[in-house]
């Protein structure tokens, strides 16, 4: 996964609280755009957009949870970090319900900002592998589909081609297939793929 | 339970003990039943038992031996060595069980409260019941009294040994406790402490003088100074004012001044007029150190409150200083170039630690003198904070907001922070009113208006339950809340906001729930 494909987005309605964000996420080498609000945020809103969300809690208009809630039920998946001035528990809670990667209490520690950003960013490249994945995964035809799965169960060319009653060669000309399409150098690859792609087939 | 004294603190304190007790029997042998020790006013148990609740019961044998030799000296052992023997180990006895009980149940006997006044009396009175009753059956048993005049000699014996102990024993322990000593002299400095000195000598003067007749008919006049004393000056006026009635009393008895007074049914009407005098005095100190602690805890509140709404205020500022300086940190680091941009950095950081400071003086000021920060705030500035404070309050709930204003009006003159935390205040009361009885289409309603040439009128309403007439005038009382959470403070600091500025919050009648918050404008520039 390459970084350069992650933004930081703020939302933050306190401009200095922003101009200063923007600063120091700059210098510490993350690409970031800024928002003063939710509304703005969501009308500029892709779904293409990858990285992580750091909200204020408190805005004008929707809230930064409210934000978080407003993305779900867009099916983005992006991963949020709600900062705030003045903390409560329900609210602290009503965060984590949403399904925050953090909940940081202004003024911060730029080291916890920068972990819970971190951690954010390793959350959004494990979602963008699996969507990789199961995008490639998608275009193998049902046959190649089955091929694989008895590969994945380690069972060499000729125990496959007697389970799915073709020919050994013919399971070597799938292989062949899969390992294109799939982007695969070798057997082994194949296999940590095939037991990676499988639990989540089953989802 | 005992507290260890040297032996010579125990024979000074026997030493000032004994001539004490002895000189009070004497004194307050008057009106006796036969040449018994049966009178109606009995002070010195009161000693013998706040000595012994005081210092502890190894002062037992002292005592024993005081009401022996005191027997022998003020009256010359009238039934003989025995029976003075007998009635010495009965009263001994009978008041350190009394003080013994006193000390379990109250401890030190501060008498601050109405249930240890009321322990207190109990404890008194049923034990000079009991002591009465051994006392006078020993002198049956032993033929000194006929049968006839035991039932009386038992009241008389009860009433003085009552009355004595109600009265005295307060006031002995007001003088035993350093905090009742300071406000007994505080009280006794002030003038209108001799004005009542005047008024209750005048009026026993009356009483056993002046109008002439039977000194019952006008007791209750005493009432009146007493109720007086009491209710000014508390407990400790109280114990003051029945002390000096019952010496009065004491002094018109042997003075002789008027023959043939009903000496038993004036201590008992002396009993009666001590204990309204310590319920009042008592119920009055009470009713202070509430008073006091919900004054300490409103202030608490309010700055509560107010540091709440001033932590985000301050945290602003400080995230952003915090983030200046980490980019700065890095610019030293990168190689060459950064001088640029680290002054305008520099310069940042120098506004916000000036935001941040303003925020802390004008804490600082609103706490130390009561002053506000004036500005102006325009009545669209206004509208946006209500808008956002409202929206952030109504959250995810289904409440509209209905906010309109007149199309001209002036700029406020308020401190934004107080009128945005009154705001607040107001429109959470509104907003959780709707979330606890959902109605269709529920709506927060704020109007601005203007208010004469110099003011604005801000209404905020909603079409909740809306409030009744008694809830209305209970509204603003600090800690009378209507939500099952509430601490009930937030009208009443909202209020004290409003009229910290010189505006003023009420709630309207009707039948939906309507504040009307008037604020000062800005003077027409």
């Amino acid at each position: 996964m390459r970084r350069a494909q992650l933004t930081v987005y703020v939302v933050e309605d306190d401009a200095s609280v922003r101009d200063s964000l923007a600063l120091m996420l700059g210098l510490g080498g993350y690409r970031t755009a800024l928002f003063p609000d939710a509304e703005s945020f969501l009308s500029a809103y892709r779904d293409d957009w990858t990285g992580c969300v750091v909200a204020d809690l408190r805005l004008p208009g929707k809230s930064g949870i409210e934000l978080q809630a407003e993305l779900r039920a867009r099916k983005s998946a992006l991963p949020f970090v709600i900062i705030t001035a003045h903390a409560d528990v329900p609210t602290v809670r009503a965060a984590f319900h949403a399904d925050a990667v953090d909940f940081l209490e202004k003024p911060f520690d730029h080291a916890h900002l920068r972990a819970a950003i971190e951690r954010a960013f390793s959350r959004e490249g494990h979602r963008l592998q699996r969507a990789a994945d199961n995008a490639k995964l998608a275009a193998l035809t049902a046959r190649e589909r089955d091929v694989l799965e008895h590969a994945a169960m380690g069972l060499h060319a000729k125990e496959i081609a007697a389970k799915l009653g073709i020919s050994p060669r013919t399971v070597e000309v799938h292989k062949t297939r899969i390992m294109e399409k799939l982007g695969v150098r070798n057997i082994g690859e194949l296999v940590r793929f095939a037991i990676a792609a499988q639990p989540r087939e089953e989802r | 339970m005992t507290t260890a004294i040297s032996p010579v603190r125990y024979v000074r304190d026997a030493a000032v003990f004994a001539p004490c007790y002895i000189a009070l029997d004497w004194a307050s042998y008057i009106d006796p039943v036969g040449p018994f020790n049966i009178t109606p006013w009995n002070p010195q148990p009161a000693l013998a038992i706040v000595w012994m609740l005081l210092g502890g019961l190894q002062h037992t044998p002292i005592v024993l031996a005081t009401i022996f030799v005191a027997d022998m000296l003020v009256r010359g052992a009238p039934g003989g060595y025995f029976v003075t023997l007998l009635t010495t180990v009965i009263l001994g006895g009978g008041y350190a069980v009394i003080a013994w009980m006193l000390r379990e149940l109250l401890g030190n006997a501060g008498l601050r409260s109405s249930r240890e006044l009321t322990v207190f009396c109990a404890v008194v009175v049923g034990g000079t019941t009991l002591v009465g009753g051994a006392f006078i059956g020993v002198l049956r048993g032993a033929a000194q009294l006929d049968e006839s005049s035991v039932p009386a000699a038992w009241l008389r014996f009860w009433i003085g040994d009552a009355v004595g102990i109600l009265v005295t024993a307060p006031l002995l322990l007001a003088a035993a406790d350093r905090e009742r000593r300071a406000g007994l002299l505080v009280l006794a400095r002030r003038p209108e402490t001799a004005l009542q000195m005047v008024v209750l000598l005048a009026t026993m003067w009356l009483i056993f003088q002046g109008l002439g007749g039977d000194p019952r008919d006008h007791f209750y006049l005493l009432f009146l100074p007493l109720i007086w004393i009491a209710v000014r000056g508390g407990m400790n006026g109280a114990i003051g004012a029945t002390a000096l009635v019952q010496l009065g009393v004491v002094a018109g008895l042997r003075s002789d001044a008027v023959p043939a007074f009903p000496v038993v049914e004036i201590q008992a009407l002396v009993a009666g007029l001590t204990l309204t005098g310590l319920y009042l005095g008592v119920m009055v100190d009470e009713r202070e150190r509430a008073a006091e602690s919900l004054r300490e805890s409103l202030r608490l509140a309010a700055a509560g409150e107010m540091a709440g709404a001033i932590a985000h205020e301050v945290n602003q500022p400080l995230t952003a200083l915090s983030n200046y300086g980490q980019s700065a940190l890095a610019l030293l680091g990168a190689p060459g170039g950064a001088r640029p941009q680290l002054a305008a950095i520099i310069e940042k950081m120098l506004q916000e630690a000036s935001r941040a400071a303003e925020v802390v003086r004008r804490l600082r000021e609103l706490f130390r003198t009561g002053t506000t920060r004036l500005e102006r705030v325009s009545a669209e500035e206004l509208a946006a904070s209500v808008r956002r404070i409202a929206q952030e309050l109504i959250g995810p709930r289904a409440i509209t907001l209905h906010l309109r204003h007149a199309g001209d009006l002036p700029a406020l003159y308020v401190d934004r922070l107080q009128v945005e935390l009154a705001l607040r205040n107001l429109i959470a009361n509104a907003v959780e009113a709707l979330s606890a009885q959902p109605v269709a289409d529920a709506a927060v309603e704020v109007r601005l208006l203007r208010e004469g040439d110099d003011r604005m009128r801000i209404v905020l309403g909603d079409n909740g339950p809306g409030l009744g007439s008694a809830t209305r005038a209970r509204l603003f009382e600090p800690f009378v809340s209507g939500k099952p959470t509430g601490m009930g403070l937030g009208l009443a600091v909202s209020r004290a906001i409003a009229e910290a500025h010189g505006g003023s919050l009420e709630a309207r009648p009707g039948p939906r729930a309507e504040f009307h918050l008037i604020l000062p404008c800005a003077e027409p520039s």
